[in-house]
């Protein structure tokens, strides 16, 4: 197990620095001068020549990409020169709200998702199981934005029941949570459906295993047999698909960042993206990519613990 | 098989309703946190860095210009100045304006009386070379031709220009670049001064958070008037739809909007819709330096080849007004007997001959916006007739604000720009002359006469003789054909009844301190 854990680090370390550099490269190739874009025209020359010198644009590349590694390496993920505050207050200042977005949207996705996907397995064909299957390829093909500004409407505006706005006072538990229930639903209400799909084809497949028909052969109740021994092993390809998902579900985050005025990460790259902030975006985006790699880390380490062989295999193999 | 509902499933149920119960009955605590006393208002930028000096937009300089005192600030709903900060303030030659400050303006946060020392510091930190290893400002063009400010007593000093200054009192002194900041404050704080800044006018900021918003909470040693609003909660909402929602549900209070944005509110009960006239400035511009577009019979004729009528309904549903000239019909020296040209595509196809110009193919430059697209498409289809094809490149902003600079601008055909105005005609020309080609003049337009007339301008103090200047200055941008004006755009006010929001006219520079009580 520890010589897995130590293979799935390096590659992880080996990941975030090929991310580093991608990152690095982009941002130096994306077309828009950060002076213009950021300082507007009532910028005088002086203060455009101190802007490039301060992000370091008037270095050459190699000099360049040495200090951003340096800089990272060390900790400090630079210095905003609009406002003049560090990348690293700036993305702190968010990424609780990111964060508690994401995993909210997750939990709810995996409460609701999983057992459902149980139900639809262990009631193959039923009316239910009929409808989840309709309902969850609907939900998958809608994006969150369009399910946010439709949840929007309707409990916003229609029954009155939640504010539109995604942040309200900060420090006040019950306002942030009333705030963030359509948010959370937005983004949780594509990955239900896919969950539920996903536990429901895994379990089809791990109910007509051998090992299963052993179990009940044995006497074990219908109960212990669906959720001890089945739900176990039918739950590795969902891990494995939340870990990845990750990705997608802080993509995901922007648009309803956007849509519901909330902070956030994803709000925060945008927007540096569109001013050509370049150590902004950076900062941000290596966060989401170490946030990444090694919630994949965790999954994958999780995933071995579920299934023995994997760790066996990960670890060069076994001639048993 | 039977459905029992056991005691662990009631209990579950009841714990969720009750967790729903008490989430849903702190809805509209924000909205009805009282109102009349607290308003909410919108703003689609994000607010950055509140030192005067170094804000980055307007929506920094709303707050700044309500958080600290000027010398002279423009009265409610008018650009014109009245004494703020200042017992008087009096130009004694083109070069020296003497001021005595008021007794007892208090700073926030103990740092005490406002001195005229304050105001030098205030003063001299945006229009002179920075002092060791401070960041220049970014606003340092609005003290232009700042010598001094010497201090001649503990509340009186005088301003000294190198040279006269048509434009001081409006760009300078009354304008969020004459803000005056503690010095104490300024040099105690350092870079905590732009989220946490110390002012004497009539609000205080209490909160600022990134992606948020801020908190104003009334300034309680303000030696002015009291603002009507005890709090004003500023939202950052970039999304107009998620605006038009907040609206509706009440968590705001007042909106800016397009008129695109603004026309579905104009029926929903409880909500006042009015217009009001913008000085940002919209113009299709052409590049007089690029080959096909060097001859001015091609500019000419696409002139007469756009019917800008036709442009604005498509762009902002009909509801902007259409500018003729350069200055918007709020500046001193607007153009009134400016051409207003009407679509004449004979006339336009026969310019096109004679310059021997066939099979025209142009690319016009936009912002991806919806006004804009539309306004293209237009285009698109009214110079297709004259036999020019136009291909519309919409790009995000980054790269669009990058495309006029430098050598990357000579590539340049066509485009639509915009640029905000403030109340100064000097402020507004100042992108067409010679020197911004390759900066803000994607026209390339170089003109010594129109370089001569702006520095003019600048210069003159009398009145009338500077009207002149500024409306010879527009007849030479009219005779280059290289603009073809749009318009000065319109902004729609979207607020509850019992508001009366407060702007100087253009409707850019907010005056939350003068938001009143409506009926």
């Amino acid at each position: 197990m520890l010589r897995y854990f130590f293979s799935r680090l390096v590659t992880t370390v080996l990941i975030v620095f090929g991310a580093m550099l991608l990152l690095f490269l982009l941002t130096a190739v994306v077309p828009g001068d950060p002076a213009v874009t950021l300082l507007g025209p009532q910028a005088s020359p002086e203060l455009v020549k101190r802007f490039v010198s301060e992000m370091g644009l008037d270095q050459p590349i190699h000099v360049r990409l040495w200090r951003f590694f340096a800089n990272v390496l060390s900790g400090n993920l630079g210095v905003d020169v609009v406002s003049g505050r560090s990348v690293w207050s700036l993305v702190l200042n968010v990424l609780p709200d990111t964060l508690i977005l994401t995993f909210s949207a997750i939990l709810l996705a995996v409460v609701t998702g999983v057992p459902l996907g149980i139900y639809a397995a262990t009631h193959r064909g039923s009316l239910l199981d009929n409808v989840l299957a309709f309902v969850s390829v609907a939900f998958i093909a809608v994006p969150s934005f369009v399910i946010a500004i439709f949840l929007l409407l309707i409990f916003s505006i229609w029954l009155d029941w939640l504010p539109v706005l995604g942040a309200g006072r900060s420090g006040d538990f019950w306002d942030a949570a009333r705030r963030l229930i359509l948010p959370t639903l937005s983004i949780a209400a594509t990955w239900i459906g896919f969950i539920a799909r996903l536990v429901r084809t895994s379990m089809l497949e791990v109910l007509n295993e051998p090992y299963i028909r052993t179990s009940r052969a044995y006497g074990l109740s219908e109960r212990m047999v669906t959720y001890k021994y089945a739900l176990k092993n039918a739950c590795i390809p969902t891990i494995a698909v939340l870990g990845l998902g990750l990705g997608r579900l802080l993509g995901n985050a922007v648009f309803v960042e956007i849509v519901f005025a909330r902070p956030g990460l994803g709000r925060l790259i945008y927007g540096a993206i569109s001013e050509r902030n370049f150590p902004v975006v950076q900062g941000a985006v290596l966060v989401v990519v170490v946030l990444f790699v090694l919630i994949n880390l965790v999954v994958d380490l999780s995933y071995s613990a579920l299934d023995p062989r994997i760790r066996r295999d990960g670890a060069g193999g076994s001639p048993v | 098989m039977t459905n029992t509902i056991n005691r662990r499933e009631i209990m579950a149920g009841a714990a969720t309703a009750g967790l729903l119960g008490a989430l849903a009955s702190g809805q509209g605590a924000f909205a009805q946190a009282g109102p009349r006393k607290t308003i909410a208002v919108r703003i689609d930028r994000d607010l950055t860095n509140l030192d005067p000096a170094h804000r980055t937009g307007a929506w920094d300089g709303n707050v700044c210009r309500s958080v600290f005192q000027r010398l002279m600030k423009q009265k409610p709903n008018s650009a014109e100045l009245e004494l703020d900060a200042a017992a008087e303030v009096k130009q004694v030659s083109p070069t020296v304006v003497e001021f005595r400050l008021k007794p007892g303006q208090i700073f926030s946060d103990g740092y005490g009386e406002m001195t005229a020392e304050d105001v030098k510091f205030s003063f001299e930190r945006i229009g002179l070379p920075p002092v060791g290893d401070a960041k220049p400002s970014t606003y340092k063009g609005d003290w232009v031709n700042l010598d001094k400010v010497e201090v001649t007593g503990p509340l009186t000093g005088r301003i000294i220009l190198t040279k006269p200054r048509a434009n001081l009192f409006d760009i300078a002194i009354g304008d969020v670049s004459g803000c005056i900041v503690s010095k104490k404050a300024v040099e105690k704080l350092g870079g905590e001064h732009s989220v946490k800044p110390v002012g004497s006018g009539p609000y205080i900021v209490t909160n600022l958070e990134r992606q948020r918003g801020a908190l104003l909470k009334r300034h309680e040693g303000y030696a002015g008037p009291k603002p009507a609003y005890e709090e004003i909660a500023i939202r950052y909402i970039g999304d107009p739809r998620t605006t038009d929602l907040a609206l509706r549900s009440g968590e705001i209070d007042f909106a800016v909007l397009s008129p695109q944005a603004a026309d579905p509110l104009r029926s929903v009960a409880g909500l006042v819709v009015t217009e009001q006239p913008s000085i940002a400035y919209v113009w299709l511009g052409m590049n007089t330096e690029k080959e096909g577009l060097k001859d001015i019979r091609v500019r000419q004729a696409i002139r007469l080849a756009l019917d800008v009528d036709q442009m604005l309904a498509a762009g902002y549903n009909g509801k902007a007004p259409r500018l003729n000239t350069l200055l918007p019909p709020q500046i001193l020296g607007h153009w009134k007997d400016a051409p207003v040209y009407k679509r004449n595509v004979a006339e336009a196809k026969k310019l096109l001959a004679d310059a021997g110009a066939s099979n025209l193919k142009l690319k016009l430059l936009i912002l991806n916006q919806p006004a804009y697209q539309n306004m293209a498409l237009v285009a698109r289809a009214l110079l297709a007739e004259v036999g020019i094809t136009l291909e519309v490149d919409a790009q995000e902003g980054g790269t669009y604000w990058s495309s006029g600079k430098g050598d990357t601008g000579k590539n340049l055909d066509l485009f639509i720009l915009r640029f905000n105005g403030k109340h100064d005609p000097n402020f507004i020309m100042q992108w067409f002359v010679s020197g911004q080609v390759g900066d803000w003049n994607w026209e390339r337009w170089a003109n010594p006469d129109y370089d001569a007339l702006f520095t003019k301008a600048a210069g003159e103090i009398d009145k009338d003789k500077r009207i002149e200047d500024v409306i010879a200055a527009q007849k030479l941008m009219d005779k280059s054909a290289a603009f073809v004006w749009l318009t000065n755009e319109v902004n729609v006010l979207v607020h509850r009844p019992w508001i009366k929001p407060a702007a100087v006219p253009g409707w850019l520079d907010w005056q939350y301190d003068s938001f009143a009580v409506g009926a």
